[in-house]
């Protein structure tokens, strides 16, 4: 039971870290390229 | 399965869907033709009306035919094919007029180098009596084969309506599709921008289309295998699931990329040559899945459309969203992609939040096209949202789709995601500087998007308890 609940814990952060780590990745990199559209 | 069609019945089902569901998004494009003043558009939509007008030959020859096939089977009413052919021929000889007045006022154009604002009025005029013409008659055709939709609900069964709703609402992210994807070439070869952000537009609609056409058709399959209806395989309809799910992903990808490429628009004033292509490609893609997905759907209750080659499925346990099904049931499976779910709505919502807010009045030492930079972690929000509910409606769809409260969420998801597209489109709120006033209309829009996404996430908070 324990280690069920350490693997859905991980599990959780797993994906949650993905999504929200793909998110913000995907934020950063289409502003930075407007950025550098701009200057060039 | 054959995709080609091989009786007149199935060039019918097949063909008879662009002059109605395709006028609707002609006359889309047409009308924003008109209100931009863009000549290409113009044109390019008044050779679409020669199209259809042409189309309706086709849709005569293989009406007429079917109708003879038809009336052997005596399940089917002769009076309600009867009204169809009726009404059919009406709207089809309104379609050929619009079409015959497109034709000569570009023949004129050819000769004067101008179009004439009479005659092409004139066309939008028609093409809207065709378009109400075909909404009767496209009603009338459903119901001469689909018994099915008659049928009263069983005590704890799913509604008929959803499979309607499925029946209707399946066509506009297709045919859209399709459309988009003939003048989104044109539009490229011509390199006119209105029409290309206009394809883009179609295309992020189809995507967010994509999501009620989805589920709606889990609530279908329900309706039509719980209680079982005699003809109706869950075998057959488990095949057009496959292939719906990978349409819809598909859909969100071509959505996705032609979405950034309206937001780098907006800041940048040009296109990406590379990312235009992207979007092309995943359409093109999109389209031959999304055509195996039709031709699927169609076998479900069109028994004369099947051939003698054709072997339909026969195992109702195979398939990919069989395996989903079973595998999303386990814990260690739900928790995760329910948890990414809430995780995609503060995202979604926050984003929303930000943007709606200064649109109001809220942070005006901030310009609008600074707040406009968050909205991609809204897009992704969406797009976390769209693949983990999907996931987590597999769970238990018989269940989520008999709640009352899954119709208002889903209604309010495509009003709000289709809202948002106004805040990468409009020139006036673009021009807002720091310490200016949005304009009123750009205030009720961040008003519609702000309730709507408020509507989605209260609709699937209640789902257990109401």
């Amino acid at each position: 039971m324990e280690y069920a609940n350490t693997a859905i814990v991980l599990m959780v952060i797993a994906v949650v870290a993905f999504g929200l780590g793909l998110a913000f990745a995907g934020l950063y990199c289409l502003n930075k390229a407007v950025d550098q559209n701009r200057s060039t | 399965m054959h995709v080609i069609p091989q009786s007149w019945p199935h060039l019918h089902i097949l063909v008879s869907v662009f002059p109605s569901v395709g006028l609707v998004f002609v006359l889309g494009f047409y009308v924003t033709a008109l209100l931009t003043s863009n000549d290409v558009m113009k044109r390019s939509c008044l050779v679409l009306f020669v199209i259809l007008g042409l189309l309706a030959v086709p849709t005569y020859l293989s009406g007429d035919r079917s109708m003879d096939l038809l009336s052997r089977d005596p399940k089917v009413s002769q009076d309600l094919m009867d009204y169809h052919f009726g009404w059919g021929l009406a709207a089809l000889a309104v379609l050929v007029a619009t079409g015959v007045v497109a034709l000569i006022e570009l023949c004129r154009h050819r000769r004067a180098g101008q179009l004439s604002n009479d005659a092409l009025h004139l066309v939008l005029g028609l093409a809207l009596i065709t378009l109400v013409l075909m909404i009767v008659v496209g009603e009338l055709g459903w119901q001469i084969n689909h018994h099915e939709l008659g049928l009263a609900r069983t005590p704890r069964g799913t509604p008929q309506a959803w499979s309607h709703v499925h029946m209707i609402l399946n066509h506009f992210p297709t045919v859209g599709f399709v459309l988009a994807l003939g003048l989104y070439v044109v539009a490229l070869v011509m390199r006119d921008t209105v029409m290309t952000r206009s394809c883009l537009v179609l295309f992020v609609i189809c995507g967010i289309l994509g999501v009620p056409t989805y589920v709606t058709g889990n609530a279908s399959m329900w309706a039509l295998t719980d209680p079982p209806i005699p003809g109706i395989a869950k075998a057959v309809i488990n095949a057009h699931r496959d292939m719906a799910l990978l349409m819809l992903f598909g859909l969100a990808f071509t959505g996705v990329a032609a979405w950034i490429e309206l937001w780098r628009f907006r800041h940048l004033g040009r296109f990406s040559n590379r990312s235009l292509y992207l979007v092309l490609a995943f359409a093109i893609i999109t389209l031959g899945v999304m055509a195996e997905t039709g031709h699927r759907g169609g076998q479900i209750a069109h028994p004369e459309i099947r051939v003698a080659t054709d072997i339909l499925p026969t195992d109702p346990k195979a398939g990919w969203s069989a395996a989903i099904e079973l595998l999303i049931n386990n814990v260690i499976w739900f928790v995760p992609w329910q948890t990414l779910h809430f995780f995609g709505f503060s995202l979604v919502f926050g984003t929303a939040l930000a943007v709606s807010l200064r649109v109001l009045g809220f942070w005006k030492s901030l310009s609008f096209s600074a707040v406009h930079r968050l909205l991609p972690l809204g897009v992704f929000g969406v797009v976390m949202n769209v693949f983990s509910g999907m996931l987590i409606l597999q769970a238990d769809s018989f269940r989520y789709l008999n709640e009352i409260t899954f119709v208002p969420k889903i209604a309010f998801f495509t009003i709000g995601a289709i809202a948002v597209l106004y805040f990468s489109l409009s020139e006036r709120l673009w021009a807002v500087k720091a310490g200016e006033d949005a304009p009123m209309s750009a205030k009720w829009v961040a008003a519609v998007v702000l309730l709507s996404w408020a509507g989605v996430i209260t609709g699937g908070r209640l789902l257990p308890y109401v």
